[in-house]
């Protein structure tokens, strides 16, 4: 029986040796080969006794190995009888369990931490977004006490397109030009600040706009060219210039009478609109 | 009155005791058919290696019972043996398979929820 229990010792000499000595002491009790059955009861005990099945499932081995010694016993005592084959069957069917039983452990394991590494996972992805959305929280306040220092130079609203500047022509340009008043960069320098406080997956439109006077044509490039002049100021300013777009709407979108002289300075005007965040879309960068 | 009943009982005690192949392994039936339940109710069958043990412990059966009907108990027992042995083994196994599925699953779905956080 110690033979048993040193059959998990390492080294393939020293096992060879022990199997041969096990051999040699079986013949000199029983005279017939072993069974079929009990050659698989060893084979399979030794597998075993090799495998994950000594930490994971020690009670089992040992149930593997008292029943293989019961095995051996009865062949010695009655060699190959029925019996003596069942009782070499069934251990080694229990050594074959001990092996189940060990990759059952070894996968509970396996899942156990995959499930916590999962778990973890999450926890720490609901704590980024609510990272996120009190910085983005912390953003729009911080854009609306902008907006709001923006009132004395142009008038602040949101709409369906998102949040729109719309500052008067008079106080960006002479008449018929494009370029930029030295007062109108003053002002816009804290329109840029104000924007680039917002999130940066918001686009922003600059939407330049006339009154019904002179040309459609010459109306739409006019309003362009000063669309542009207010992009190009922003983009300097420290605005992405990726973020932002001219657009020259001509005299199509009025927002006031153009039969009175009020409501044509009304409608020369530049907008500068802040597109509402797109939903679903991840934030980059910053 | 009252000790030839006593007398009667331990003469049946003995005789049930004394040779093991008396009577009907009726202990070692109940044990084999209940492993055989416990490796089904587990879904032995539909895992193929289980399955293979699952069938061999129902073929055991079969044939102790047709070994206890021919009053040869002491195989009988024997084969029951064999059968409670490969209907263990079924369970075990099913169990094995259904742990490593179920851990394989976990491991999937950490490397999906890796990947989508990329």
């Amino acid at each position: 029986m110690s033979a048993m229990s040193a059959m998990s010792l390492p080294g393939r000499a020293v096992r060879s040796a022990l199997v041969l000595a096990v051999a040699v002491a079986a013949s000199s009790c029983a005279s017939a080969p072993p069974s079929q059955e009990l050659l698989s009861a060893r084979a399979a005990y030794r597998d075993a006794s090799q495998s994950q099945a000594k930490e994971l499932v020690p009670d089992q081995l040992l149930s593997a190995r008292q029943a293989l010694e019961q095995a051996e016993q009865e062949y010695n005592d009655d060699e190959n009888s029925t019996r003596a084959r069942t009782m070499a069957y069934v251990a080694q069917r229990k050594a074959l369990i001990a092996m189940a039983g060990a990759g059952i452990m070894a996968a509970k394991k396996l899942f156990e931490d995959a499930d916590r590494e999962y778990r973890e996972m999450l926890e720490q992805t609901r704590g980024a977004l609510t990272k996120e959305r009190a910085a983005r929280k912390d953003v729009e306040a911080k854009l609306g006490a902008a907006l709001k220092s923006l009132e004395e130079i142009g008038k602040v609203k949101e709409d369906s397109r998102g949040t729109v500047i719309t500052l008067s022509g008079q106080v960006l340009f002479r008449t018929n030009a494009a370029s930029l008043l030295p007062i109108a960069e003053q002002q816009l320098r804290k329109v840029a600040e104000a924007l680039q406080e917002t999130d940066e997956s918001r686009k922003i439109v600059v939407a330049g706009h006339t009154d019904s006077r002179g040309s459609n044509v010459a109306n739409r490039r006019l309003s362009l060219a000063r669309a542009e002049s207010v992009r190009a100021f922003l983009v300097q300013s420290g605005v992405a210039a990726d973020r932002i777009s001219a657009s020259g709407r001509g005299e199509d979108e009025p927002i006031a009478d153009n039969r009175s002289a009020e409501g044509r300075a009304n409608n020369r005007r530049v907008e500068i609109i802040v597109e509402a965040a797109q939903s679903g879309k991840s934030e980059g960068g910053k | 009155m009252k000790t030839y009943v006593y007398l009667l009982c331990v003469c049946l005690g003995a005789a049930l005791a004394g040779c093991g192949g008396a009577g009907p392994p009726t202990h070692q039936l109940t044990e084999s058919n209940s492993a055989i339940r416990a490796a089904e109710e587990v879904g032995a069958a539909n895992t193929p290696k289980a399955a293979l043990h699952l069938k061999m412990a129902r073929d055991h059966l079969r044939n102790a019972e047709a070994l206890i009907s021919d009053e040869e108990y002491d195989d009988a027992a024997l084969v029951l043996k064999r059968a409670e042995a490969d209907a263990d083994l079924a369970l075990a196994l099913a169990r094995e398979t259904q742990a490593r599925a179920q851990a394989e699953q976990a491991i999937r779905r950490v490397q999906e929820l890796k990947r989508e956080m990329e």
